[in-house]
């Protein structure tokens, strides 16, 4: 049996007023850094690709300013939108990968991690690449992101049953390759 | 174990996000924002400028549907017909092009774009032949019939009109006779004005063609000629029940002779029809009894005593009398010898035996 992931509390948000109006200037320079973040968590590739996304969500969060309610709400609203986002690139890299187009070998992000974490983050990610992009994002959630199931499944737009078998797939996958790491 | 391995893993992917890559991906958000507002501004505007021009070119189309004479300065242009009930193929099987620019050209009413009445000027016509739904140009009292062809009309004068036939055949009807005019030959026949002078402002529409039915059939004759008058000579359909109407409508009202020529009409384009006997019969009374002309009456008479049918015994008696009134006393006797061998016991005997001299 596999022990449970740490359940961290968020922290409190008290200059966050709800029901509020949103305003976007606000809204990036809040969730800025958390939407790269996630991106970049998910993609686990270079900046570039990581700013085109912060740019795709926030291009889309200008049109939608109406109809986010408030800044604790949009949190949940960008992350799902990240989400979607970065699961259409994963694919289109998929697609071309089957012509030979796609790049490879990208450095994942990881400052603060020592050569052997770094190796390990990028043979992960090759082993992610193999994976269906649904079950690859559940994962991605779930243990790089830290999220539990139910956000998880929220964040992806399933069923809290669908969320669990897409990581779970992904899981069994990634614990027989790391299996003696 | 493996499972809090990956998390703290993941704690530690972390972009760079400075200040200065903030900045930079909030100018190309503003930038990006800005080319689409511009985008969306010129698809609407091309949206705009399509649908105008759409409906621009519709209301020309609308407009060039409707008879008019040509714009003084353009020496062509093409009429589109109607749409025929049987599709847009059969409705592009007649093209219509003006060939001047006093050009006068109207729709004939309930020919689905098979007919059309020139009025003034000259027009081209190309037709697919439809021997169910033949092609018709009225000009005056002139009627061109396409056996398959493509035709001009012209008006050389008042009372000139020129067929000139580019391909296969026509059949033109003037003055009481028909000629086929083939393929590379013209054409010139007198035409008599209208009934009425179609001038632009007089043009017949298809209200006031319409009129004149329901008032014949009303029994009002005198108004419902004044509205045939109105009209024009476009306003009877070429079918034996509308022809007759109109004959019905000019003799009873006291006008016999404008009863005559939709009485020929009748016997020359429908002799097969069932009332051609009867369009005979009135053409003959009409001509001995209101017109004093018993010669052209005879013919009329023997041609419904040669087709036979009920109205012949009557015919017969007619044509006697019209033989004697025609002082053709050899003929009017043999004629009469003729119905009382035929009828001995007919209801007309004692009138026949009267005007074939055997009393």
């Amino acid at each position: 049996m596999s022990p449970k992931p740490h359940l961290r509390l968020a922290a409190p948000l008290p200059d966050l007023v709800p029901g509020g109006p949103v305003v976007f200037n606000e809204l990036f320079a809040r969730y800025g850094g958390y939407v790269a973040r996630l991106a970049s968590r998910l993609l686990g590739s270079g900046d570039t690709e990581v700013d085109d996304v912060v740019q795709d969500v926030f291009l889309l969060a200008s049109r939608r300013l109406p109809t986010i309610v408030d800044l604790i709400q949009a949190r949940g609203w960008l992350a799902t939108v990240t989400t979607r986002l970065v699961a259409r690139r994963l694919r289109r890299r998929r697609f071309r990968r089957l012509f030979m187009a796609s790049r490879r070998g990208q450095d994942v992000p990881a400052p603060g991690a020592t050569p052997e974490q770094r190796a390990l983050l990028r043979r992960l990610y090759e082993v992610l690449e193999s994976l269906p992009t649904a079950d690859r994002v559940a994962w991605s959630l779930r243990y790089l992101q830290g999220e539990p199931l139910d956000i998880v499944a929220a964040t992806c737009r399933c069923s809290l049953a669908t969320a669990k078998r897409r990581v779970s797939a992904a899981k069994k996958v990634i614990d027989e390759v790391f299996g003696d790491a | 174990m493996r499972d809090q391995m990956w998390t703290s893993l993941g704690e530690k992917i972390e972009p760079a996000w400075a200040p200065e890559r903030e900045a930079a991906v909030r100018a190309a958000i503003a930038r990006r924002s800005t080319r689409r507002r511009a985008v969306v501004r010129a698809a609407v505007a091309v949206a705009s400028t399509g649908m105008l021009v759409v409906g621009g070119f519709a209301l020309v189309r609308w407009h060039s549907a409707v008879p008019v004479a040509a714009p003084p300065g353009s020496s062509a242009s093409t009429v589109p017909n109607p749409p025929a009930p049987g599709g847009p193929d059969e409705a592009e099987t007649v093209t219509v092009t003006r060939l001047s620019a006093d050009t006068v050209l109207a729709p004939l009413p309930d020919r689905d774009g098979r007919g059309f009445a020139l009025h003034a000027g000259g027009a081209r016509f190309s037709v697919r032949h439809d021997p169910d739904r033949p092609f018709i140009v009225a000009a005056g009292d002139v009627t061109i019939e396409d056996l398959g062809t493509t035709f001009s009309v012209r008006y050389l004068g008042a009372d000139r009109l020129k067929i000139a036939v580019e391909n296969g055949l026509v059949r033109v009807r003037a003055v009481g006779t028909d000629t086929e005019v083939p393929a590379g030959a013209s054409l010139e026949v007198p035409v008599s004005p209208a009934v009425e002078d179609p001038g632009p402002k007089s043009r017949p529409t298809t209200a006031s063609a319409a009129s004149w039915r329901p008032l014949a059939e009303r029994g009002q004759y005198e108004e419902a000629r004044r509205a045939l008058r109105k009209a024009g000579p476009s306003a009877v359909r070429d079918d034996t029940a509308d022809l007759l109407l109109a004959a019905d409508a000019a003799r009873l009202s006291g006008h016999p002779e404008e009863a005559v020529p939709y009485l020929e009409r009748v016997l020359r384009g429908h002799a097969r029809d069932p009332r051609a006997g009867l369009a005979a019969f009135t053409l003959g009374r009409v001509l001995l009894d209101e017109l004093g002309r018993p010669s052209e009456a005879v013919e009329a008479f023997a041609r419904v005593r040669s087709s036979g049918g009920p109205l012949a015994e009557d015919a017969l008696a007619r044509e006697v009398e019209a033989l004697a009134r025609a002082g053709d006393v050899t003929r009017s006797r043999e004629q009469a010898l003729l119905y009382r061998r035929l009828y001995p016991n007919g209801r007309r005997a004692k009138a026949v035996s009267r005007f074939g001299g055997l009393d």
